[in-house]
């Protein structure tokens, strides 16, 4: 490699690379452009889905709302190592509930591949200890509620990593509780929540204060 | 201690493939899929068209189309994956994350190989691959996060360009003691997670002409799952193994 300032940092046990390093520079750019299409993998099994015939507004119900499904559980699969195995289970059994075909109001919209990715990022930022309610907005955003007594905290996924929160909590003997909003990007999220002392609903401990 | 050495592997997906050397009629793939179907309840079409063309001008110009029809099973969860394909014909198994060990994922091939052979009977078999995409997500404590504390495949470029945004390093070398070939990609992804920076070490490990019969077939994968082991240990850092934190001996 004398004279090359650029070049990939390999372990030694790997070996030489089988293509030429210098030489292949030298050939036409056609020959360089199949030699790195050579180098790269496939696209993984995850990653291939069927084309469906129909616009997703033509197709029968149940295969809309399953498509739905199995986009977010890939999805979730791609941070499953850092979630409890327990926890990815429960939250699989509250989406496959939440689209139950039989109970689907039409004019709704499945879960949204977007939405659900916000979740997942808010989620394994604040690792509740609690696990929130779920449910769904009319345009599929996921929407996450967790109540301890009669205080509620309830936030909104929204698509592009954004999410909308809104509180309501009572202070001793009120008949009101003050109320507090947010509209932020999710990494903006505990900062946001963090006044209001959050651990009332996620801690476990709160789990003692559910409403029957 | 569990046969996987990492409480929370970082691996994302897992792959087996197996290519075939004569093409599979869509009769012959509708048999299997029917044979696999209740171990994996959901069942998707792949389609994929080939085209033949004439470029000889004197010739009739029609061109013709062949829609290829594959097949994309998967469980209810979406963690188990079987991919069954005309063309190029193959038989692919992947396992999503969270990754049961080795024990269960090679135990599923087995079983999704036998149930293969029922319904196929045999076929020359050109390639045997085992692909394992590991990402490896490291918290941003500063803003930069230097790769070579966690990896040891990365670029290297004069210090004057300054930290590197994003790269790709893409590499193919052969493993003598398996007679394989290992494709290596490794690249910066947008990670999943707030506050993290994300890595992607995609191993490839394949051999053409392998044999043929089942014993040594299995033998071989088993090989390969070794030497995969080995090389993913050599591309990172007892930092980045910490992140997966390991099971205590």
């Amino acid at each position: 490699m004398a004279g090359v300032v650029v070049h990939p940092q390999m372990p030694t046990v790997l070996g030489p690379t089988v293509l030429p390093g210098v030489e292949a520079f030298g050939v036409e750019a056609n020959e360089i452009a199949r030699l790195i299409a050579k180098l790269r993998n496939e696209p993984s099994p995850a990653s291939l889905r069927s084309t469906p015939r129909l616009a997703p507004n033509e197709q029968p119900l149940e295969t809309r709302l399953f498509d739905a499904l199995a986009a977010v559980k890939i999805l979730t699969a791609q941070v499953a190592m850092h979630l409890d195995g327990e926890w990815r289970r429960k939250l699989f059994a509250q989406l496959d509930s939440l689209h139950d075909p039989e109970e689907w109001e039409s004019g709704d919209e499945p879960v949204s591949q977007s939405s659900f990715a916000t979740f997942l990022k808010a989620i394994l930022s604040i690792r509740p200890e609690r696990r929130p309610g779920l449910g769904l907005s009319h345009s599929g955003n996921l929407i996450a509620a967790w109540t301890t007594r009669r205080d509620r905290l309830t936030i909104e996924f929204l698509p592009n990593d954004r999410v909308r929160w809104v509180l309501g909590r009572y202070h001793d003997t009120e008949e009101e509780p003050a109320r507090y909003a947010g509209h932020t990007h999710v990494s903006e999220l505990v900062e946001g929540l963090s006044p209001h002392h959050p651990e009332h609903w996620f801690s476990d401990a709160s789990k003692n204060h559910e409403p029957s | 201690m569990p046969e996987q050495p990492y409480k929370r592997p970082p691996i994302t997906e897992a792959v087996i493939g197996i290519r075939f050397a004569d093409p599979i009629d869509s009769a012959t793939l509708d048999k299997v899929a029917s044979a696999i179907k209740p171990l994996y309840p959901r069942e998707d079409i792949l389609k994929g068209v080939q085209f033949q063309m004439r470029l000889d001008a004197t010739l009739p110009t029609a061109p013709q189309s062949i829609e290829q029809i594959g097949y994309r099973l998967s469980s209810p969860d979406q963690t188990h994956i079987l991919i069954l394909m005309p063309t190029p014909p193959s038989l692919t198994m992947s396992q999503l994350a969270p990754y049961p060990g080795w024990d269960q994922f090679f135990g599923r091939f087995c079983r999704d190989w036998s149930v293969w052979k029922k319904s196929v009977g045999y076929i020359k078999i050109t390639r045997v691959g085992v692909r394992y995409i590991n990402r490896i997500d490291i918290p941003m404590v500063d803003p930069i996060v230097y790769e070579e504390e966690f990896l040891n495949v990365y670029p290297h470029i004069p210090e004057v360009l300054g930290p590197m945004m994003q790269y790709s390093v893409q590499t193919q070398s052969y493993i003598s003691d398996i007679e394989c070939v290992l494709t290596l990609n490794s690249s910066v992804v947008p990670s999943p997670l707030i506050g993290h920076r994300s890595f992607v070490i995609d191993l490839d490990i394949g051999k053409d002409s392998p044999p043929q019969n089942d014993t040594d077939l299995y033998d071989l994968i088993n090989r390969i799952r070794v030497a995969k082991n080995r090389v993913f240990e050599a591309c990172i850092t007892n930092r980045a193994r910490e992140l997966f934190e390991p099971w205590l001996e």
